[in-house]
């Protein structure tokens, strides 16, 4: 199999690799280390050659000629947790611990096929709130419990 | 060595410490047994929480967690063939068919008596070995060091298994590569942060750590998630355990299979990069051939001696892997390079100054691992008809809080939103590389290693007065060095020398 699973992760490995080589250039060297043996680019330097060496072998010589399977897969699902991780993560802040947090489980759970709007409301708050409890209160670790805008947050 | 022994009972018998073993084991086998998630998620879990502790009650709680994983992820291999981690595959190989002839109960007793056994013998030797090979290292110096790390990271690679040495190798540079994002740590200048303040102290450990396990094994459940028949399996499994109760014949029977395997799997341990998967196959293949005929054909029917030998050497080799990293600060895997990462934020580099420096850490680690032991037995085995309930909880509920977890220990430590993005970022790598079958334990030692090697490199060579020439030198550094060949070279090599060897046959049999 020409675009095996080792051939791809090489690949995508091997334009990691290069890009972190391109991005050395950017390291700045201070006058007196032109000469010097070892510099903040040296171990970038090797580690960029080790690794375009290692992932062209592994594109070249793969061990694992195994086609990769993109079927059977639930790609919608995981693809909006992930977009659901990042929109948690800019909305922490703005719309408070609890509030923020609840939707974040409660998206989670109806996401992966919990239909009971009740189930699902006494399955995230609660236990939201008490973990909230329990960091603000027990372990003096402070956060927003509510939104920014109610003005309560604070 | 009494001395340090009662410094470490002092220290991990307060209240304190001993409700984080307690919690600790706990906690650690309600995670280990979750399908998926192995001993390398639950200690990253609990980093965030161990990080507001002091130490020692930080190291002794990830300690505890650890053992717990462990046993969990037993407990899910019997129940329901399904090993958390590839440590406890060999497990099921006698511990399934023993719980679908109706013996659950019995296999989980002997699992656990085998592993508190293999745990407690492992952490008696450890105490013989690491103070000795603590006082071997005060000589080294830096160019040992570096040639110490490299060996450590060929090893991971090498202990691969076949075709797996160049992507495990490739793994541990990425990994290399992402512990040079941020300021340069002696001449401070930033190097790869792209022009983001959030890079200037570079990749967080617990970061990358959360990312590439938990939330990755996480978001992989979630893209291939159990049928139905496996979800009722589960459900059986944790409702219907059946006696707990071993005869005396196979009491009998367990003592020299643990004798053996405790030896072996601490051995093993010892070694940077095996670990417990090599450990629990080794003991187990090797009880296989000493069983005998009629003994030997009882393996992979619900075999006693092939459920006790791979959990005791997998416990034996959990133990031993602390070896390196309590006397060298080198992790012989990927679960201590974790925790090497955990000791770093707390201010100590482990290494052979940790025994003189830091007496109470190094003792009470080797201490609760006794009573993190004892705790799993008592404990634990009787709890576990009601811990193995969590095998039905659905995974709808549960996923979710998994993800929320690993999200918001990064997140309470560095309290910036920045974190979380980057999260999401390596999350989509990891579960790519996963895909593909990449490892993900090569790079995170890679990463937790990177600066360190860097740093004993530059002295090294600052020593040497900028000439590489202390590589062939000195002689400890080349020795360990060209360990570092053999174990790179060996594995990709002896293949070759056996098809060579099968070809030469065949042509001598064909003349």
């Amino acid at each position: 199999m020409f675009l095996s699973k080792d051939r791809i992760g090489g690949a995508l490995l091997l334009l990691f690799c290069i890009t972190y080589a391109l991005l050395i250039r950017d390291i700045r060297l201070l006058p007196f280390q032109a000469n010097a043996s070892f510099t903040a680019r040296t171990m970038p330097e090797v580690l960029s050659v080790l690794g375009v060496g290692l992932s062209l072998w592994i594109i070249l010589l793969p061990a694992n000629r195994d086609k990769p399977v993109f079927t059977g897969y639930k790609w919608t699902t995981s693809i909006l947790f992930l977009v659901l991780m990042s929109v948690y993560g800019l909305t922490i802040r703005y719309l408070g611990f609890i509030f923020s947090t609840s939707a974040f489980l409660m998206i989670g759970f109806a996401l992966l096929g919990e239909r009971k709007p009740l189930t699902i409301i006494l399955a995230a708050v609660p236990l939201v709130f008490l973990f909230w409890l329990m960091m603000s209160k027990g372990l003096n670790i402070y956060l927003a419990p509510l939104p920014e805008f109610f003005g309560l947050g604070r | 060595m009494l001395e340090g022994i009662i410094i470490g009972l002092t220290t991990a018998i307060t209240p304190m410490n001993l409700v984080f073993v307690i919690v600790g084991c706990l906690v650690g086998t309600f995670i280990g047994m979750l399908p998926g998630l192995g001993p390398m998620s639950a200690i990253a879990l609990m980093i965030p929480i161990a990080a507001s502790l002091e130490p020692s009650a930080g190291i002794i709680l990830m300690a505890a967690v650890y053992y717990g994983a462990i046993f969990g992820g037993s407990t899910s291999s019997i129940l329901i063939n399904a090993p958390g981690v590839a440590s406890t595959v060999a497990t099921s190989f006698d511990g399934y068919p023993m719980a679908k002839a109706g013996k659950a109960g019995k296999a989980l007793a002997i699992a656990a008596y085998s592993s508190f056994s293999g745990g407690v013998i492992a952490a008696l030797f450890l105490i013989i070995a690491a103070p000795f090979l603590a006082s071997v290292s005060l000589s080294f110096q830096s160019t040992d060091y570096f040639a110490l790390m490299v060996l450590g990271l060929v090893s991971v690679a090498a202990f691969a298994g076949s075709g797996g040495v160049v992507k495990a190798l490739l793994m541990t540079v990425i990994g290399l590569m992402l512990s040079t994002v941020g300021t340069d740590q002696t001449q401070g200048i930033p190097r790869f942060t792209l022009g983001m303040i959030d890079l200037i102290d570079g990749i967080s450990f617990l970061l990358l750590v959360m990312a590439t396990f938990a939330l990755s094994e996480a978001l992989m459940a979630i893209l291939k998630p159990k049928n139905d028949e496996d979800r009722m399996k589960e459900k059986d499994a944790s409702q219907n355990l059946g006696s707990m109760a071993v005869s005396k014949e196979e009491v009998q029977e367990m003592v020299p299979v643990i004798g053996r395997s405790s030896v072996l799997g601490f051995l093993v341990g010892v070694l940077p990069g095996a670990g417990a998967t090599i450990a629990s196959f080794l003991a187990y293949g090797t009880e296989q051939r000493i069983a005998g005929a009629k003994k030997g054909a009882e393996f992979g029917k619900g075999s006693v001696r092939g459920l006790s030998a791979p959990e005791t050497a997998n416990n034996a080799a959990a133990t031993g892997s602390f070896v390196p990293l309590l006397t060298l600060g080198i992790p012989g895997s990927g679960t201590t390079a974790i925790m090497l990462g955990a000791l770093i934020g707390y201010g100590i580099q482990p290494g052979p100054r940790l025994y003189i420096d830091q007496p109470e850490v190094f003792w009470s680690v080797i201490v609760s691992m006794w009573i993190g032991n004892i705790v799993l037995l008592i404990l634990n085995l009787p709890l576990i008809p009601y811990i193995a309930r969590v095998l039905a909880i659905p995974s709808r509920f549960l996923l979710p809080f998994i993800l929320f977890f690993s999200l918001i220990g990064v997140y309470f430590v560095s309290f910036n939103t920045f974190d979380i993005q980057l999260m999401v970022i390596f999350a989509i790598a990891a579960v790519t590389l996963r895909l593909l079958d990449f490892p993900m334990a090569p790079m995170i030692l890679g990463f937790i290693l990177g600066g360190m090697m860097e740093e004993n490199l530059r002295r090294a060579l600052l020593i040497n007065n900028d000439s590489w020439s202390f590589l062939w030198e000195r002689e400890l550094t080349l020795i360990i060095l060209g360990l570092a060949v053999a174990a790179l070279f060996v594995p990709v090599i002896v293949p070759f020398v056996r098809r060579y060897k099968k070809q030469a046959e065949k042509a001598g049999d064909n003349e």
